[in-house]
């Protein structure tokens, strides 16, 4: 392939675009990690008692786990008693109560990055419960979600107004001692949002949410738990960007879905925090902790993610496939560009019978980024006529980038099918050739290509998703050929 | 200590009363280095699978009777099996017995053949804990070398025969392959008679460059056999390395076997069968680097698992970076016969070259229906369609056997086995 080399330098130097810093007041707790900033948090909270003995128990354990080393990805040891915990804008006690109530600067802020809140929210019937620095400022759309009996709110407005449900489904997808991240979360977790959609109830719009993570050196720790009863169904937005930061942040998030019978959630992610910039200064950890739990018969839980952001992505949202004929599905774009290291994947563990899952995962690599598919397909031997098939293909573009794939397939019952299929390849010459044959310019021609490759995962998105997400991926591979 | 624990004190003490031979100093040093490494555990993501406890309880076993009996081996009573495996296969046979080279060593055009605790050795390699082991412990090996240009006429049979009446033995087969040769090994593992036992074995080839190495691995051993096997094979520049595996026996077999592609044009073509009944745990793990490029690796495991049998399943295809051209390919596809059965399997890329094609794949599922119909259709009653299916898919690896001398004999062992592992479904 040839490519004016000048042209591409351009491309590749090109800065990060939603790079900047809202000037809030933010009130926020000293860095550093004890019993005391746990009890803090709790208490700026107004928490009720039974989420302080379970953040404490959490921390507790946390205490005694080791952070985790196996994944494919490399960074410097992460001090946690440097980073600040809670970070919140200052009205916290008085918040606004309409979109005229928001902070004009924060509006400023969805400005810049393309998102124009109250119109978008308007125009695309979506709900948007934005989370700005770890407590939610705004919520849209709430009398519609009341009229059905949807449950739209930020978590900790959940803990107070709705403690049954939290004390009933918190932990019970990923508990506090799953991992090093999750306990971690669970110990000191700002806010997030709760969802619960009634049984029975098609929820009427799409829910979503904005993530950014602002004030310097604040981990942010997102707690997210949706809970579909009986025959309901919802669709999940949730998409972030991030302002340029030098020195890496951590991001330890905590997702739990549950689907109880014949309940479908639709999970999309489109991820495109800060990567650091051309040799790998700054940019954000992203240590995920992402699980569905398909708790009812015929139960689905369905996970579309477009990650091209962050220095480090550790991230694998699963599903647990525990009624008959539940569905699992992931479907996955990562793209990794420059020093991007990026470890992702996903588990589906089939209980019931009946049970099937779709992976399709495609990893584009590019620069010098590391990309790795870790996945796990397990069939206990009670899920009968289990059916798996998984697809991972990585696309490699330049000479110093490597595509890794670590499928693991636990298959303890004879009836089940499972499927593993990987290719890795770069785009071809034909192909490129039959492009500019045709009078489309290489980097359009790359885009195509790219595109093509990835349309399988794009066509699982929400409409306005997936235009994003297209303009989003030509931008984080641009300069990237040759 | 974990209960995978050699009794290292034991092992230092029996080491330094072994015979001073050429191995000596090797063993020793491999001693000291062993008492850091221990044996693997289930922890290490290697061994995730596969628990060696049975093999450290059978080694200080070995270790106690090594001291009471000054290091005296019972000899394995080998009856007719040596001639029913040399009267099946025609090759160059030597014998290999509890870790002694038993037998005359034959004389080819072309072909140097050696023990190394008596003419030397080129360095032992492997610095796993496994390979250390089994340096720190060796009493005597085989050593072949083809001359550049050699081709013999029939292959070289190597016959490993193990007594259980020995708690343990270690084996270790170098080869060499000189320029442009085209050597033909096969390798028989039997047990002499049934019982617990433990053989930690390696296989090393060196092959120069144009050099092509056959290998053919049958293991058949008792149902109570423990063994790790460790294949390392390096390649130079249009060499070719063809590995065919068959296990058939044995309680726990754990298989690693390692390519090395270091020069331009070579291709290393890897085949595996593994059927595995009752308690059976069969565990490959295999390695393929691609150092450079253009080079091409093939590599096609098949597995058929009854009873509350486990298998193990772990490819790894790491292309280095600048190894453009590499082309590869590798797949795994296992029948699973009863519902206690397991397989774990893991096809593992790792890719740090762009020019690269490989591709990867996987699966696992039950004999199909619909041609379990189609035979029926035709007047087969229903354990013979299940048998004519479940054989062509073993088949199918006979149909790449690397050394066709061993064909007839193979096809013979399969069949029987095969027999075993659908009667014993039911």
């Amino acid at each position: 392939m040839s490519t004016d080399p000048n042209n591409l330098e351009s491309l590749v130097n090109r800065r990060y675009e939603h790079g900047f810093v809202t000037d809030i007041e933010a009130d926020s707790l000293p860095p550093g990690l004890d019993e005391g900033i746990v009890r803090a948090i709790s208490a700026i909270k107004k928490e009720p008692e039974f989420m302080l003995e379970w953040r404490l128990k959490a921390y507790r354990h946390w205490l005694t786990m080791q952070e985790p080393e196996w994944a494919h990805v490399h960074y410097p040891q992460i001090n946690y008693q440097d980073i600040s915990y809670f970070s919140a804008p200052k009205s916290d006690s008085d918040r606004p109560k309409s979109l005229d109530e928001v902070d004009p600067k924060l509006l400023e802020t969805y400005d810049k990055l393309g998102i124009p809140l109250h119109e978008r929210a308007r125009l695309a019937g979506v709900a948007v419960d934005a989370v700005f620095d770890s407590v939610s400022v705004a919520t849209t759309f709430k009398e519609k979600l009341n009229d059905a009996g949807v449950i739209f709110c930020p978590f900790s407005e959940a803990v107070i107004k709705h403690p049954e449900l939290i004390k009933k489904y918190l932990g019970s997808v990923v508990p506090h001692r799953d991992n090093f991240f999750a306990a971690l979360n669970s110990a000191v977790f700002s806010d997030g949002s709760f969802v619960y959609i009634p049984k029975g109830v098609r929820c009427p719009m799409e829910l979503s949410t904005y993530f950014r993570i602002n004030a310097a050196n604040t981990g942010q720790f997102e707690r997210t738990l949706i809970i579909a009863d009986e025959g309901s169904y919802v669709s999940y937005l949730e998409g972030c960007t991030a302002p340029m930061r030098d020195e890496n942040q951590l991001h330890a998030a905590v997702v739990e879905l549950v689907a109880m019978k014949d309940a479908e959630i639709k999970y999309s992610t489109v991820q495109n925090w800060y990567p650091g910039d051309e040799d790998g200064k700054g940019g954000i950890y992203n240590f995920v902790t992402k699980r569905g739990d398909c708790r009812g018969d015929n139960s689905k839980i369905s996970w579309t993610q477009v990650e091209t952001g962050s220095a480090i992505t550790w991230k694998y949202p699963s599903c647990i496939l525990r009624g008959e004929n539940s569905v699992g599905e992931f479907y996955s774009v990562a793209v990794t560009n420059n020093m991007q290291q990026a470890d992702t994947g996903t588990k589906m563990i089939h209980i019931g019978k009946n049970s099937s899952s779709t992976i399709v995962s495609k990893g584009i690599s590019a620069g010098r980024a590391q990309q790795s598919y870790r996945g796990l397909v397990r069939v206990m031997p009670q899920a009968q006529g289990a059916r798996n098939h998984t697809q991972c293909d990585s696309l490699l573009i330049g000479k110093e980038c490597g595509a890794h794939t670590f499928p693991y397939m636990e298959v303890k019952n004879p009836s089940a099918k499972v499927e593993h299929e990987a290719t890795t390849s770069r785009i071809s010459e034909n192909q490129l050739f039959y492009c500019r044959q045709r009078g489309i310019s290489e980097e359009d021609a790359v885009n195509m290509i790219v595109n093509g490759f990835c349309k399988e995962v794009f066509k699982e998105l929400p409409m306005e998703f997936a235009v994003e997400a297209q303009a989003l991926l030509n931008v984080s591979l641009e300069g990237a050929v040759g | 200590m974990s209960a995978t624990a050699i009794n290292q004190d034991m092992l230092l003490a029996v080491v330094e009363a072994m015979p001073g031979d050429k191995l000596a100093e090797a063993r020793r040093a491999a001693a000291f280095r062993f008492a850091e490494l221990g044996f693997p555990t289930v922890g290490q993501e290697d061994w995730k699978y596969t628990n060696l406890s049975v093999a450290a309880e059978l080694g200080n076993e070995w270790l106690d009777a090594y001291v009471a009996n000054g290091g005296q081996e019972s000899d394995s009573r080998t009856g007719n099996l040596i001639a029913a495996v040399q009267n099946r296969i025609d090759a160059y046979w030597i014998i290999l017995r509890d870790g002694f080279v038993d037998s005359n060593l034959p004389d080819v055009d072309g072909i140097r053949v050696s023990r190394i605790a008596e003419q030397g050795h080129r360095p032992l390699e492997g610095a796993d804990a496994m390979s250390v082991f089994n340096t720190a412990l060796l009493r005597d090996g085989l050593y072949v070398r083809a001359e550049p240009g050699a081709v013999p006429d029939k292959p070289i049979g190597i016959l490993i025969i193990d007594n259980p009446e020995n708690a343990m033995s270690q084996t270790r087969v170098m080869i060499d392959s000189g320029e442009n040769s085209h050597l033909r090994i096969v390798e028989c593992c039997l047990s002499s008679e049934a019982g617990r036992q433990f053989t930690n074995s390696i296989f090393e080839a060196d092959l120069a460059d144009g050099a092509t190495l056959d290998h053919v691995r049958i293991q058949n051993r008792d149902e109570a056999h423990v063994s790790v096997n460790k294949l390392s094979a390096k390649l130079r520049r249009d060499s070719n390395f063809n590995h065919n595996s068959f296990d058939l026996g044995g309680a726990l077999t754990r298989n690693d076997v390692n390519a090395e592609i270091t020069g331009e044009g070579a291709s290393v073509n890897l085949n595996g069968l593994y059927l595995a009944a009752g308690d059976q745990h069969i565990d490959n793990h295999t390695s393929i680097v691609h150092g450079v490029g253009p080079s091409t690796s093939e590599e096609e495991y098949r597995g058929i698992l009854s009873g509350r049998s486990r298998c193990v399943f772990n490819g790894k295809v790491i292309v280095s970076p600048g190894a453009d051209g590499t082309d590869s390919r590798q797949s795994n596809h296992n029948l699973l016969l009863s519902d206690r059965a397991e397989i774990d399997t893991k096809p593992e890329l790792e890719i740090y070259a762009d020019d690269v094609k490989c591709a990867h794949g996987a699966t696992v599922g039950q004999l199909d229906e619909t041609a379990l119909f189609y035979l029926r259709t035709r007047g087969l009653g229903l354990d013979h369609a299940r048998r004519i299916i479940t054989r062509a898919f073993a088949a199918g690896t006979l149909s790449t056997l690397a050394v066709a001398e061993c064909h007839d004999y193979l096809a013979d062992v399969l069949d029987q086995r095969l027999a075993n592992l659908i009667d014993a479904k039911q």
